[in-house]
């Protein structure tokens, strides 16, 4: 499978566009990662329990999209674009959307 | 004595009337997104910033907007607290961020289908924070998302 940000991917054509794919996840750390960022919060530096936390959804999220994307025949996807949004205080949503296609390698 | 007595009334009475209603909302709202999907899967939908395949005879192109705000219901906050306590991955949150997803790209491609168009483009769906309700604990969660989107007429192989 393919994954490009792009909308083209170089040496291969377009056979067929199959549509939109997404995938999605919400995720929390539990309230000792929260506590322990509020005290990383006065002295300052990497927050390592969020950063793993985005690490996750991201995986999971492209994950799920690829999975779409398998399901409707196609063996790329184009154009992935990433959105993040905060549900509540602590939980980080990750979306990640594309556009599915068949690509076809140009000898 | 009082806060016991309305955490009493928040997970006695609140909680169950949430998960009934909020159920039964979604499994209505699941239902119409699913049949309004089924009736409208001719339309192709992509985010390419290109008119890809685009018709040499109807060379029109609109943009197009829409927007939708979902509440949650008390029983999905509540399971959210919980797992935001003990971290790990919020499936009530995702359903519900899916479904107004799915509503405000169903908005565009309803539109689109009016106006005679066959074809989307470039949809772009974004996260809004109204009332910047996601900072503070207390208030109601509410999802809001604008997609837009540039329809237009595709001559499909």
């Amino acid at each position: 499978m393919i994954v490009v940000n792009t909308e083209t991917v170089p040496g291969y054509e377009m056979l067929e566009m199959k549509g939109i794919v997404q995938g999605n996840t919400v995720r929390a750390k539990h309230a000792g990662r929260d506590i322990a960022a509020g005290f990383k919060n006065l002295v300052g530096g990497e927050l390592k329990g969020y950063t793993e936390l985005l690490t996750e959804s991201r995986r999971e999220a492209v994950e799920r999209m690829i999975a779409q994307a398998r399901e409707l025949g196609a063996n790329a996807v184009v154009n992935v674009r990433f959105s993040t949004s905060a549900v509540t205080a602590g939980a980080a949503e990750l979306y990640a959307y594309g556009t599915a296609v068949i690509l076809n390698k140009i000898d | 004595m009082e806060a016991l007595f309305s955490l009493l009334f928040q997970t006695l009475i609140l909680v169950p009337l949430g998960f009934i209603f909020g159920r039964f909302s979604e499994k209505k709202h699941l239902k119409s997104l699913e049949e309004r999907e089924d009736r409208n899967s001719k339309i192709l939908v992509t985010d390419l910033k290109s008119f890809t395949m685009l018709s040499s005879t109807d060379q029109r192109a609109e943009m197009l907007i829409g927007e939708v705000t979902i509440a949650t219901d008390y029983y999905k906050s509540f399971v959210g607290k919980l797992r935001n306590f003990f971290g790990g991955e919020m499936i009530g949150f995702e359903t519900l961020k899916m479904r107004a997803r799915r509503e405000a790209t169903m908005k565009i491609i309803e539109q689109a289908q009016e106006k005679g168009f066959n074809a989307i483009c470039n949809l772009r769906l974004e996260t809004a924070d109204i009332g910047g309700s996601t900072l503070s604990r207390k208030s109601a969660i509410t999802v809001s998302i604008l997609a837009s989107a540039t329809a237009y007429v595709c001559n499909k192989a």
